[in-house]
């Protein structure tokens, strides 16, 4: 393998232009064995790894250049201040904390994410212990259930504009089974406005827990229900005392990894409630279009935080215990 | 098992009927929860559909009707004469596949070198990349409009591309260092005895090997590219994708026009994610889907 390798790194053992005079020169054994000098560990780890080096390169950089870069810079846009360039300063920080668009913006993030995970992980819970049984039509509604997987995100806030509108399908189901005896407009600011934006959250990403769940529903070996049911155990019991025990990583994974996106939920509040209810994604979206870049730098930054809590709460809770890809 | 416990059941006639009436109060809640469950993801779709089919009275109305009453071709007949759709549909289609050739370029490389990394820097590596696909894009988005901006990149199709790789390029690294890492290194050593060089046992070997997992990372580079909304209201002030041109209408309350291009955005997710479903496994699922 090694010497393969060094194909790439150049001429023998010879270090690399000295290597290749000595090729223009026409005596390559010769010369190469007479210039031999032991290169340093770190120049021979290169000349031994030079292929996967350039070959993890482009991919390194443009993460450097294109992802971590712009993270910083949108800190240090956010200590910038806005009229006077003074650096570093809180002046954003405060008079984004200051605005009431950005406090409400914060409450209904965290209000759509409660109301959103925890519909999820119900739905997903009870559909993927559904599926986790054998009856007829399973394949049928198993691709029922996935069906949002295959609809842009954005055309489920799409779709939810025709059944939350004011003159919508789920005020008209609502009214024909007699529930309500007026419209209501459900897109407005506070928990209607929140609910909405859950509710087509839900929709859409559901099928994400199912398969996170039915994974996790899987990977539990059967012969513990064999065994609870020679013990006389309700179906009900094994579930609580078996089922969901086991079943807790799965759930964890779920709830975290789907938090994470409904913190930075964006295309579905934006087309469905548009500045209407603000959320921490549109509200920077909205600042940055007005014209302030620091203010959307600032109030960015504190989205970041709120997400890398969970990210760093997502290894250390699932990935540690995984182990391998 | 079964054998032995189940004619035990039937010996006590009170016993069966309470078994039986039991298992039937299950198996119609059973049945009404899955048709409820199917109903509740139909049910959008289908709204969408009816919209871009229905006359306007059966919709601007105060009472709209559940079913599908006057039809009509007339939005979607509007929507192909007026030349609205090609060029955003140009745009859209420019742009996914370019995002998912240059990730694949660039991603399938540097995955085969992870792979064969050591276990414990492979891992650090693989969990590297998920960590940057969580990050809020509208905190990379702010700097990177601006700057492409200034660079002459809004409102270009290479600009939005390398928009979208900054999202699909840990993705796809990802889904193929998976690929890679089940074929045997014994193959490469094999090759390389019958004296074919590296990037030629890369070539001829390893990568038609992984052609499957390539070609799958690719469509999901492609459909999360021709899904995007946020990138393309950042960066094309006045250009437009698909997905641009429907939130345009929808900030307008165009509602026929949103119902429309709705549904000619889902067509090809929803086949493409038809043959997806097999390879769509769990450990693909975190970093699949944005909120």
């Amino acid at each position: 393998m090694d010497r393969r390798d060094d194909q790439t790194g150049g001429v023998g053992s010879a270090t690399q232009p000295q290597g290749d005079v000595a090729v223009a020169a026409g005596t390559p054994g010769v010369t190469g064995k007479l210039q031999y000098e032991r290169p340093s560990a770190s120049r021979r780890f290169i000349r031994r790894n030079a292929l996967s080096i350039i070959m993890i390169l482009p991919l390194v950089l443009y993460i450097f250049g294109f992802t971590l870069l712009p993270v910083f810079d949108s800190i240090r846009l956010s200590l910038v201040d806005r009229f006077t360039g003074e650096f570093p300063t809180t002046s954003n920080y405060r008079e984004v904390m200051d605005s009431t668009n950005f406090n409400r913006a914060i409450r209904n993030t965290l209000g759509i994410t409660a109301i959103g995970v925890t519909l999820e992980l119900i739905f997903g819970l009870v559909i993927a212990l559904m599926l986790a049984r054998a009856f007829r039509a399973r394949g049928f509604f198993r691709s029922m259930v996935l069906i949002p997987l295959g609809v842009p995100t954005l055309v489920a806030g799409a779709a939810m504009i025709y059944i939350l509108g004011l003159q919508g399908y789920l005020n008209e189901i609502l009214l024909r089974l007699n529930i309500i005896d007026q419209q209501i407009l459900w897109t407005v600011e506070g928990w209607r406005g929140m609910f909405s934006i859950a509710i087509a959250d839900t929709w859409k990403t559901t099928p994400l827990v199912i398969l996170i769940l039915l994974a996790g529903l899987e990977a539990i070996p059967g012969d513990i229900y064999e065994a609870a049911d020679v013990d006389g155990a309700s179906k009900w019991r094994q579930f609580w005392d078996h089922t969901l025990p086991l079943l807790m990583p799965a759930i964890t994974m779920a709830v975290i990894l789907r938090a994470i996106d409904a913190f930075r939920i964006f295309d579905i509040a934006i087309v469905l409630a548009g500045s209407q209810v603000p959320v921490m994604s549109s509200f920077v979206y909205f600042e940055y279009f007005a014209g302030n870049l620091n203010g959307a730098s600032a109030a960015s930054t504190i989205l970041l935080l709120m997400i890398v809590i969970f990210i760093v709460l997502y290894f250390l809770i699932v990935e540690r215990r995984r182990g391998d890809v | 098992m079964a054998t032995v416990t189940e004619p035990a059941r039937r010996e006590n006639p009170a016993e069966s009927f309470l078994y039986r009436l039991r298992n039937s109060v299950f198996t119609l809640g059973f049945v009404l929860l899955a048709a409820f469950f199917v109903a509740w993801f139909v049910f959008p779709l289908y709204i969408l559909f009816k919209v871009s089919v229905s006359q306007p009275q059966d919709v601007l109305t105060q009472r709209p009707p559940l079913l599908i009453q006057n039809f009509t071709w007339d939005h979607w007949e509007r929507m192909f004469n007026l030349d609205r759709i090609l060029p955003p549909l140009q745009m859209s289609l420019t742009v996914a596949t370019g995002t998912a050739i240059m990730c694949i370029l660039i991603a399938a490389p540097a995955a085969y070198a992870i792979s064969r990394l050591p276990r414990g820097l492979r891992y650090g590596i693989v969990l590297a990349l998920l960590f940057t696909r969580m990050f809020p894009e509208v905190t990379i988005a702010t700097p990177i409009a601006a700057r492409f901006y200034g660079w002459g990149l809004s409102d270009s199709e290479i600009g939005l591309i390398l928009a979208h790789m900054i999202r699909n390029l840990p993705f796809v690294a990802w889904i193929l260092v998976g690929t890679f890492q089940v074929i045997p290194v014994d193959l490469e050593e094999a090759s390389q005895v019958d004296g074919a060089g590296r990037i030629s046992t890369l070539v001829r070997i390893v990568f038609p090997l992984a052609l499957p997992g390539i070609v799958v990372a690719a469509m999901f580079a492609w459909l999360d590219s021709w899904n995007d909304l946020l990138w393309a209201i950042y960066l094309l002030p006045s250009e437009f994708t698909l997905p641009r041109l429907t939130y345009y209408y929808a900030a307008r309350g165009g509602f026929f026009d949103v119902a429309t291009f709705s549904v000619i955005l889902t067509i090809p997710v929803f086949f493409i994610t038809l043959f997806l479903q097999r390879y769509i496994r769990t450990g693909y699922l975190s970093g699949a889907v944005k909120g």
